[in-house]
């Protein structure tokens, strides 16, 4: 999946470490997310659109 | 888990797993000294011998339980792949050598040697994989 996590982190000026600490997760689970080499399940792409204030689909699109 | 600020979860795993390392040395020189100076037969003679490999059942239950406590569903992600690579390496391993014990009459290989064998495939991958998502 295609992401926009890189963008909207640079919007707000936060490292990963930032987002990682208000996601509860690792630094490196959201470089993992943000470099596309993991898909987040449906719980924390939640979080993540929550945190961000916005929609699923408006982080993650489908490659194809 | 190899990463210097540690969960909850991770730093729980980590007590537990050297607290059933403790143990399974505790257990092993207790053994291995009953064995050599006293002898022991009978149910003494079994669960002596069985005492360390308690311990290492301990820490297989440690790792589970670490994949259940732990949130952070990546770190899980590579807990599980790490224990698959483990798993899969330990089975090709004993059965390519069980063939040529049969066939060709390799070295016997001790089933004690085993676990050591998972470790340290399942230790390799998960550094690999920390490596690749580093």
């Amino acid at each position: 999946m295609k992401n926009r996590l890189r963008i909207l982190r640079a919007e707000r000026d936060w490292s990963q470490a930032d987002l990682a600490a208000r996601l509860e997760v690792s630094r490196q689970s959201v470089n993992a997310i943000e470099t596309g080499k993991f898909d987040p399940s449906l719980p924390l792409a939640f979080k993540l659109a929550k945190l961000f204030a916005t929609n699923i689909e408006a982080i993650f699109s489908d490659e194809s | 888990m190899i990463c210097s600020t540690k969960n909850p979860a991770q730093r729980r795993y980590f007590r537990r797993f050297f607290v059933t390392m403790l143990l399974y040395t505790l257990f092993l020189v207790t053994a291995v000294l009953v064995f050599v100076h006293h002898h022991p037969t009978g149910p003494l003679a079994w669960l002596l011998a069985l005492l360390p490999a308690l311990a290492i059942i301990g820490q297989i239950a440690a790792f589970g339980l670490y994949l259940a406590e732990e949130k952070d569903e990546f770190q899980v992600a590579i807990g599980v792949q790490s224990m698959l690579w483990g798993i899969g390496g330990t089975l090709s391993v004993t059965v390519v050598w069980g063939f040529l014990e049969g066939f060709v009459h390799l070295r016997h290989l001790d089933l004690i040697l085993v676990y050591p064998l998972y470790c340290i495939l399942s230790g390799t991958a998960f550094g690999l994989l920390q490596l690749r998502y580093k």
